[in-house]
């Protein structure tokens, strides 16, 4: 599948953007519905609503829209620098490869960071060992932005007790509640802690020609077959194609940024669909790759005059990757939830959100209610059993049978801290299936993430005694070995000694080179960064339509 | 039906991924299965081994890939994994048929082990029988002494996988697995109320069986 306009290799286009995921979309929109002729490059297939299937042994067993695992995305992992880092059996950096990226696959769930999101570092003071920091822009530069979203590609939701101001309400109700929101409403009110709708990038309503959810229930890591899923596939990239100014080049895969005499980015070099090496020149590069691809590929773009890869005179290229760390208690309750029908989340909590010293450590996190491994069998069945029951036999056909409809999850997110030893390098040995050094990361968590963790598992632990769980489980805390929230590699900031872009995006060392994903976050908010990634993204596109407009690019 | 089976043959060609045993912190732990040797079939051959092991689920004929010793005893391993009780089990499933499909495509870089396992098992029984011919109990005990190796961990994930995977996967035949623990996963979208505890916010049945 091609897009309408095809733009010629050799001619510089105005923007190449690498990547066409939660910010490559949006800044394919807005740029080429601005006037700029734009290339958008995406490894993946060009998949489309109709191609999307319920099929959970494809999808979530053989990870189809994810590269299909460590057959062609193959990465390595390693806890800690001294270790060799191993091929695992699932890849450690998860994000989707398909036109629209990991806004695809993603559960939607769409919270706005807080004003205190932006400037802990100034509330709290440093946090020793850590690259601990302020965001160099404050909530209410990005709040225009967080309205642009929700207005632009789809949110649904209501404003909850603890939400920062929004200049303009929610375009869509909230989706209703399910079994699991109305047990965790339940058990809030007598813990005395407060639950709020869950913000979703999933349509309730009819919006912009898209229809609205059919609560089918395959949210969490399928794509979504009527396109209620704020995607930008669904959301943004038609757009952007209908304005005649951007082609979207599927399967094909980019190796490298090239720099020309004058150090400006020049060329993005690809692998094509059938393997071939091709170049497409631009007057300018955003890459928006995502926190680990971004990285991969301003390593790979190493030269003469960039020996330690492309904008990183910092040496923060790869570094401070920031995952959220996650608590899990299942429940299973006397009657059906069904909850495995609609939506994943309908209601969270936030009152555990801002960090507290009384705890004793740094963090903060939010918690939801869901069905988490419960919504599709084989993930049942391989995850979600209770650890007391036999793993074959009668008395595990009777434990599926009962509990898939009755069992629900708790789960606690929370913050991350920034660390120099936490970072997406390249693999020396181990390639991926084009060729291209694989990523490699190093990741274990700071202390005060897995004692956040552990906080918000015991406060999920009394959730489901206080909804009158028949049975409820922890599952173990431990350091994580991957995720699908990749933050903080090529942070933003005002100091080009200890940040990769400034607060514009602007590759501090390349003037024409802009990245934008979840790569330039500050610090790791709360554990669900798409809505803020996609901020930054139309934020983005406004300075650089500015500076264009300025002849300043 | 056709249009989409042809679309899951094209994705299964080109999905290169056949380290298939392994799911992020499988509850078992299973250890990762070795090679990254492409399966390497030209999508016609696959249509056609696939279209032919389903045939032969709905006849009753030979397997493609399996014998049929093979295939009995595989068969009688899964189905002391999710046995027939007063439910359908891995039997009336027909799992064994999702096997058959898998060895000859996604998973056929995992048919030796699956051998090599079978043989171990069969040695170890005395005299002309096999596996599938001894009692049940026999066989419980048999696989319990092997439950920590990476050949009971494949014959449990597969059984899985095939009790619980799409129908045109070779196994779940009729919905069976779906319709055991109450999934309705074939049937589309959903109106509220979806559970016992949402109805009584929402009002209306909660379409609870």
């Amino acid at each position: 599948m091609s897009s309408s306009v095809t733009f010629d290799t050799r001619t510089p286009v105005d923007f190449a953007i690498i990547g066409s995921g939660s910010a490559g979309g949006i800044l394919a929109k807005e740029l080429s519905t601005a006037g700029f002729d734009v290339v958008v490059f995406e490894q993946g297939p060009y998949r489309k609503a109709a191609d999307f299937r319920h099929d959970e042994l494809a999808v979530m067993m053989r990870e189809e829209l994810m590269g299909g695992g460590n057959g062609r995305n193959r990465q390595t992992f390693r806890h800690f620098e001294h270790q060799t880092a191993t091929t695992p059996g699932d890849i450690p950096a998860w994000y989707a490869q398909t036109v629209g990226g990991a806004s695809v696959h993603f559960s939607a769930n769409f919270w706005r960071f807080r004003e205190v999101d932006f400037k802990e570092r100034s509330l709290l003071g440093p946090i020793s060992g850590t690259n601990f920091a302020d965001w160099p822009i404050a909530y209410e530069e990005l709040e225009p932005y967080y309205t642009r979203v929700d207005w632009e590609i789809g949110v649904s939701g209501a404003p909850g007790p603890f939400d920062s101001p929004r200049s303009k309400p929610f375009p869509m109700p909230p989706m209703p509640v399910k079994s699991s929101g109305v047990l965790m409403d339940r058990a809030a009110e007598k813990l005395g802690l407060h639950t709020q709708a869950e913000p979703l990038a999933i349509l309730t309503k009819p919006f912009n020609g898209r229809a609205p959810c059919i609560n089918c229930g395959y949210c969490m890591f399928f794509g979504c077959e009527v396109g209620a899923k704020s995607s930008t596939l669904a959301a943004m990239i038609p757009l952007a194609e209908a304005s005649g100014h951007c082609e979207i080049r599927a399967e094909s895969a980019v190796f490298r940024i090239e720099t020309d005499a004058k150090g400006r980015a020049s060329e993005v070099l690809y692998f094509d669909p059938a393997g071939n090496e091709q170049a497409q020149r631009a007057k300018a590069v955003i890459v928006c790759g995502n926190g680990a691809e971004t990285p991969r590929l301003l390593l790979m773009s190493a030269s003469e005059q960039h020996r330690d890869g492309l904008a990183n005179s910092s040496g923060y290229v790869g570094r401070n990757l920031m995952f959220n760390a996650h608590a899990v208690v299942n429940s299973v309750f006397d009657e059906p939830l069904n909850d495995y029908k609609g939506v994943q989340v309908t209601r969270i909590i936030h009152d555990f959100y801002e960090s507290d010293e009384k705890r004793g450590f740094y963090g903060g996190g939010g918690i939801d209610a869901r069905p988490l491994w419960s919504a599709t069998p084989i993930f049942h069945t391989l995850q979600g059993m209770p650890p007391d029951v036999p793993t074959w036999g009668a008395a595990f056909k009777d434990a599926l049978a009962h509990n898939f409809t009755r069992q629900m999850s708790w789960v606690g997110s929370t913050t991350s801290l920034a660390l120099d030893r936490n970072n997406i390098t390249l693999d020396p040995a181990t390639t991926d299936a084009w060729g291209r050094p694989a990523l490699r990361v190093t990741y274990h968590d700071h202390d005060d993430d897995m004692a956040m963790a552990n906080y918000l598992q015991d406060r999920c632990a009394e959730l489901s005694d206080a909804a009158g769980a028949a049975k409820s489980w922890r599952r173990p805390v431990t350091p994580l070995s991957d995720s699908a929230h990749l933050l903080g590699t090529c942070r933003m900031g005002d100091d080009p000694a200890s940040s990769v872009v400034d607060r514009d995006h602007r590759s501090h060392d390349v003037p024409n080179l802009f990245i934008c994903d979840g790569s330039s976050f500050v610090t790791s908010g709360r554990g669900q960064p798409t809505m803020t990634i996609m901020a930054l993204a139309f934020r983005a596109a406004d300075r650089i339509k500015a500076a264009a407009a300025a002849d300043d690019i | 039906m056709r249009s989409l089976y042809v679309a899951y043959l094209y994705r299964a060609v080109n999905m290169k991924n056949n380290n298939d045993l392994t799911r992020r912190r499988f509850l078992l732990s299973v250890s990762a299965v070795s090679g990254t040797m492409l399966v390497r079939l030209s999508a016609p051959s696959l249509l056609a081994i696939t279209q032919a092991a389903c045939t032969a689920r709905d006849v009753g004929a030979a397997f493609g890939i399996l014998t049929d010793g093979e295939a009995a005893d595989i068969a009688a391993i899964a189905a002391r994994i999710i046995p027939t009780t007063d439910t359908p089990g891995a039997t009336e499933a027909g799992v064994i048929h999702f096997f058959d499909n898998a060895f000859a495509a996604q998973m056929a870089n995992n048919l030796e082990e699956a051998r090599k396992g079978l043989e171990a098992l069969n040695a170890a029984i005395s005299g002309d029988r096999t596996f599938a011919d001894i009692s049940a109990d026999e066989q419980d005990e048999r696989l319990r002494a092997i439950e920590s190796s990476a050949f009971f961990k494949l014959m449990w994930q597969m059984t899985i996988y095939g009790f619980f995977a799409m129908s045109e996967y070779g196994g779940n035949k009729d919905h069976v697995g779906w319709e055991l623990i109450g999934f309705k996963g074939h049937q589309g979208g959903w109106q509220y109320p979806f559970g016992h505890y949402d109805a009584q916010i929402h009002g209306g049945s909660d379409d609870v069986e």
